[in-house]
């Protein structure tokens, strides 16, 4: 039951690491042929923070941050309860495993961006069809880890609960739903950055706000600093995020991890 | 203890087949409202698949005959029954205590009668310092003590024990089928008790149900009216325990 603590030495690692990256970078972009491409370090950063002043398009980065957050959210969120009810669904009952399993087995191999072109010709290119595509991604991790978690309950908790006087619909929110949390959310893990990749996709094409749009509008106007500048945001709330999903996993799953 | 001859459990013709295996065959007794009795018999006759179907749980079925609790078919929500399985079943997701409340929270109990039910549970299985432990930081003991716990929690009018002390060490298997005869002796809860250790069924039992290989019948049915409490060096004990074993030598 050891807690994780603030290590020093791996901190100084990390520092040092990334330090050595943006020396690379700024050689690179200094000393040799790259530089003709490629924007150094300090250009980069220098127009990230200008940006959180100067519009870019129609709004400030903060604002383009937020209109990608909230696609994701919106998308994942949607689709992590509709995959976790037709997951638990199909490891519950043999009618829902029958029908649905076969024709999720054919879509889960498809990635989101393969979806682009078939949800922006059925719902234009508004805002449901980044929802859209942003849930599919989540729903597939989802679905697929409620799935399992619920083909492995023990059926001797079931038993246990209902002896204990628990009715069957308890059932599932007592035993079932709990059993399968840690799976789910090791689901929804994968799910989130699936998300996260699934809206630069669909903001790509035919947006005119986000993340991905300003990549878009970066490369649409020669400006790489753009395009680097919206990598780097992308990549820190990427990380942020799987961050912050795996501190909610630990609060809701200590009675599993500390196991270990 | 209570002279009842007021009939909780009633077997009739109890036949249970999986497949072709013909497990229970035919079998038939009564268990009296108060009474403590213990089954013994063989490994795989049966014994947990007649738990299973006295409480209908998951596919268990009875092929034929019935069983009827107070004259009428079991209801789980009705009867209050509890069940000790003989592996440990604490839901991994809760503390010990969370564990121990379930059943009383299930029913409604008002919270400061559950808490102090919860503590004396504890208190009797010996995991008040392990009240906020998840089940995957205890040992066995440890965990099945938790189903006790659970189990007795809710004051059960039927309590059905199968091979619960099994994976107990001696000394704390002593203590808890003391604590078990006195719960029992207070409560006047009926318990059907499943065990493999002789001198544990002579020493808790008002009656001893023995029974056959499979496939499964009653070998025989002995009343044990030793003076409680009871001791494991008395001669009339040691009679009642070797007849026993007379019967089952043939397993
Ligand atoms: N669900 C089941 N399906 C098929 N056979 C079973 C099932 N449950 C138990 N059995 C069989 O029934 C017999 C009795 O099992 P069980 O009741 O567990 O025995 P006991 O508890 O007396 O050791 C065993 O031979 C076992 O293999
Ligand atoms: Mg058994």
């Amino acid at each position: 039951m050891k807690k994780k603590r603030f290590d020093p030495e791996k901190t100084i690692y990390a520092v040092v690491a990334i330090a050595c990256f943006f020396v690379l970078w700024w050689f690179l972009t200094t000393f040799t042929p790259v530089k003709n491409t490629t924007p150094d370090p300090i250009a980069v950063l220098k127009l990230l923070f200008e940006s959180f002043y100067t519009p870019i398009g129609s709004k400030v980065i903060t604002g383009h941050l937020l209109v990608s957050l909230r696609r994701v959210l919106v998308g994942f969120g949607v689709a992590t309860v509709l995959g976790i009810i037709l997951g638990i669904a199909m490891g519950t009952s043999k009618w829902a495993s029958a029908i649905f399993k076969p024709i999720f087995e054919l879509l889960r191999p498809i990635p989101p961006i393969a979806w682009i072109s078939l949800v922006i010709l059925f719902f234009g290119i508004g805002e449901t069809s980044k929802y859209i595509l942003c849930g599919i991604g989540a729903f597939t991790n989802v679905t697929l880890n409620a799935y399992t978690g619920a083909q492995n309950v023990d059926p001797e908790l079931v038993g246990c609960a209902r002896m204990l006087g628990t009715s069957e619909r308890d059932i599932f929110f007592r035993v079932v739903l709990p059993s399968c949390t840690p799976q789910i959310f090791a689901g929804m893990q994968v799910a989130l950055s699936t998300s996260w990749m699934a809206v630069l996709a669909a903001e790509m094409v035919g947006a005119q706000e986000g993340c991905g749009w300003m990549i878009q509008r970066g490369s649409d106007t020669l400006n790489i600093t753009l395009v680097m500048v919206g990598m780097i945001v992308i990549g820190l709330v990427g990380m942020l995020l799987a961050t912050l999903m795996r501190a909610i996993e630990r609060r809701l799953c200590s009675w599993n991890i500390m196991e270990g | 203890m209570s002279k009842n001859d007021e009939i909780l459990v009633k077997v009739s013709h109890m036949t249970k087949k999986f497949g072709d295996l013909l497990v229970l065959n035919d079998i038939s007794f009564d268990v009296r409202k108060g009474e403590f009795m213990c089954v013994v018999g063989p490994t795989g006759c049966g014994k947990t698949t007649f738990l299973n179907c006295l409480t209908k749980l998951g596919v268990y079925q009875l092929t034929s005959g019935e069983i009827l609790i107070n004259g009428e078919p079991v209801d789980l929500a009705k009867h209050n029954v509890s069940y000790i399985f003989q592996e440990y079943s604490a839901f991994p997701w809760q503390t010990v205590e969370e564990n121990v409340a379930y059943g009383l929270k299930i029913k409604k109990w008002p919270k400061d009668k559950i808490e102090k039910q919860v503590s004396e549970m504890l208190d009797m299985v010996g995991l008040t310092e392990y009240r906020k432990y998840y089940p995957s930081q205890l040992s066995a003991s440890m965990l099945q003590r938790v189903s006790i716990a659970r189990a007795f929690a809710t004051q059960p009018d039927l309590l059905l024990m199968d091979e619960p002390y099994g994976q107990l060490d001696n000394s704390l298997r002593y203590k808890l089928e003391d604590e078990l005869i006195k719960l029992w002796q207070h409560t006047g809860t009926t318990v059907i008790f499943i065990t493999h250790n002789i001198e544990e069924a002579v020493y808790l039992s008002e009656r001893i149900l023995v029974l056959t290989n499979k496939p499964t019948g009653i070998k025989k049915e002995i009343v044990n009216d030793l003076p409680r409490p009871r001791d494991v060096t008395d001669v009339a004990f040691n009679k009642l325990r070797d007849e026993v074993t007379d019967l089952i030598k043939w397993w």
